[in-house]
């Protein structure tokens, strides 16, 4: 793999508080999801990343270069921050040309640039209204124009999908992975952990300031699959359905919820359950209302890891 | 990369960045209350210009005598002051508190080019808006049916020009740097301008040399009540020496500024 980006024993502090501990690990082209609950250090990594912060211990490259006050390296790399701020007077195509402008390109460039940045975004119709103006799905995606205008082979993303609709989320989605086809290195963060799957398969685990887990998303899930999973089921027929899953070889435990009609179920191969599951419940005509899984969210996930 | 092509592109970086500060200083509140300052300054210079008319007070005023004591009180000691101190402070801190720093930061142009673009933007935002008034203020004083006085003192505004723009460099300069370097620059600053310059002046000895004003009042043309004070306790700086040390203290105040935005890491609150 072509190293993009090298961390090496890389740690962050403010004061005494710890944001990013001794972390280690290497980047390379392609979607990278960097995942963590919020405090988890991703910003503050996001940070160092791009160059915002000076690691006060290890080495932090990018293409073998130093990052901090090494202004060249921008011209490679565009960055979508979290915060929502923008200079509000300005119309969405003014602050996507005006940074343009500090890449040096010529007026026609920018011109150019701008409109195929605001397509790129879904933006173009809105592209003479003030950013103030904006909704907040709109700001992201301004946001992102401004990350993208200037084609950079790095791009940076910190949770941008935040506040977008359904629609652009998709579309943002896309165009994530198209970069990443594209061969751009593309490290894009989120505390979500399906909005990161749909993205890539990737990924990079922090927690309390430290990697957890870093590479295939799959081997990672492995990982977490050697430890019971919790399935949370409603049906018509909990007590029966319960006699049923009892005699699953993965089912653990069984714990009933006589008020809800539910039980919950440990299950140490949940892609197998999952799968058995609807045929035995139709082969008994047991209606199922409602299954989840408490697991399913990044912090059961970093529980597991943790633990 | 040849020094030439450095040059050009520095110059260009400093341009976009200072037409891209120009439109955030000038469309700021900020610019209300210099305006209404100014508009004090150019009342005062009416109310001296009826004094003078209708002969209001008995005593034998001057348009010279009303000019000089506003450029010295309310021009040079207190709207320069502010007009410095308010967009001075607010280039770095307030792209701080917007947390649209990161948006420069994250382009190809090194941390001093965005310094120096954000102070040009100062200078010249401070010049449209100060220097008028000083103008005006000439203007509304002078002009009468006798323009002899007019033409004999144009002279003294010409060198009030002068050292309005050099006041409005150091302490540009100054200010500037408070804002790179400090959370809370407008009270250092207004510690240091109505502090620090207040009972520094006055003193004996070498420490009033450590101030702004100590150079502008060493070059100033008028004679005034709080400088001739200042003045007695000690010498007034020769006028080559006091204008290279106001410029040297611009330069120095600036590069300060530089090195410390270069090296300065700006923790934006989420």
């Amino acid at each position: 793999m072509t190293r993009i980006l090298e961390a090496k024993g890389v740690s962050k502090w403010y004061g005494q508080v710890i944001a990013v501990n001794k972390v280690s690990f290497s980047v390379g082209p392609g979607v990278t999801g960097l995942l963590g609950p919020n405090g988890a250090g991703k910003s503050t990594l996001m940070k160092l990343i791009t160059g915002q912060l000076r690691p006060s211990q290890g080495e932090l490259t990018l293409w073998g270069e130093r990052i901090w006050n090494n202004y060249p390296l921008f011209y490679r790399m565009g960055f979508c921050p979290e915060q929502d701020s923008f200079y509000d007077r300005m119309t969405g195509a003014e602050f996507v040309a005006a940074l343009l402008r500090l890449h040096g390109f010529s007026e026609t460039e920018v011109n150019q640039r701008t409109d195929s940045a605001l397509q790129q975004v879904n933006l173009v119709e809105a592209r003479d209204k003030k950013i103030g103006a904006y909704s907040k799905g709109m700001r992201q995606r301004i946001k992102l124009a401004q990350a993208v205008a200037h084609d950079p082979e790095l791009l940076v993303l910190d949770e941008p999908l935040a506040g977008m609709d359904p629609v652009a989320r998709k579309e943002t989605i896309r165009l994530i992975r198209i970069l990443g086809k594209e061969g751009k290195c593309v490290i894009v963060s989120s505390h979500i952990l399906h909005e990161i799957e749909a993205m890539t398969s990737n990924i990079l685990l922090i927690h309390n300031g430290q990697v957890l887990a870093e590479g295939d998303v799959h081997d990672i899930r492995d990982l977490i699959d050697k430890h019971p999973h919790h399935i949370y089921i409603r049906c018509s027929e909990p007590r029966r359905a319960a006699e049923l899953l009892v005699a699953f070889p993965d089912v653990v435990s069984i714990r009933f919820h006589p008020e809800s009609n539910a039980l919950t179920l440990e299950s140490r191969n949940p892609d197998e359950f999952y799968s058995r599951l609807p045929g035995l419940l139709l082969r008994h005509e047991i209606a199922l209302e409602e299954i989840t899984s408490p697991d399913d969210n990044l912090q059961a996930v970093f529980h597991y890891l943790v633990k | 990369m040849t020094g030439r092509f450095r040059i050009a592109k520095g110059w260009r970086d400093m341009k976009t960045i200072a037409y891209l500060t120009l439109d955030t200083l000038f469309w700021s509140k900020k610019t209300i209350f210099v305006v209404f300052i100014s508009l004090v300054v150019l009342g005062m210079a009416v109310l001296g210009r009826l004094v003078l008319s209708y002969n209001w007070i008995r005593a034998p005023f001057t348009p010279a005598q009303v000019f000089s004591t506003l450029m010295s009180t309310a021009v040079i000691h207190f709207m320069v002051v502010f007009v410095t101190l308010f967009y001075g402070t607010a280039l770095i801190s307030e792209e701080v508190e917007g947390k649209t720093l990161t948006y420069l930061f994250l382009r190809p142009i090194p941390k001093p080019a965005i310094m120096v673009g954000k102070y040009l933007a100062l200078v010249w935002t401070s010049v449209l808006l100060v220097l008028p008034t000083v103008v005006f203020s000439y203007l509304i004083l002078y002009l009468r049916d006798d323009l002899r006085p007019f033409w004999e003192d144009a002279g003294v505004l010409g060198k009030d020009i002068g050292i309005v723009f050099l006041a409005l460099l150091a302490y540009g300069a100054f200010f500037s740097l408070l804002g790179a370097w400090l959370k809370h620059p407008i009270l250092a600053g207004l510690i240091y301008a109505f502090g620090w310059e207040g009972i520094v002046s006055y003193l004996p000895g070498f420490t009033r040399k450590l101030t702004v004003t100590h150079y502008i009042q060493s070059i100033f043309p008028h004679e005034n009540a709080p400088a001739s004070l200042a003045m007695l306790f000690g010498e007034r700086t020769q006028a080559p020496e006091a204008v290279s040390t106001l410029l040297l203290m611009t330069a120095l105040f600036l590069a300060a500024a530089c090195l410390v935005l270069r090296e300065k890491e700006y923790v934006l609150e989420q």
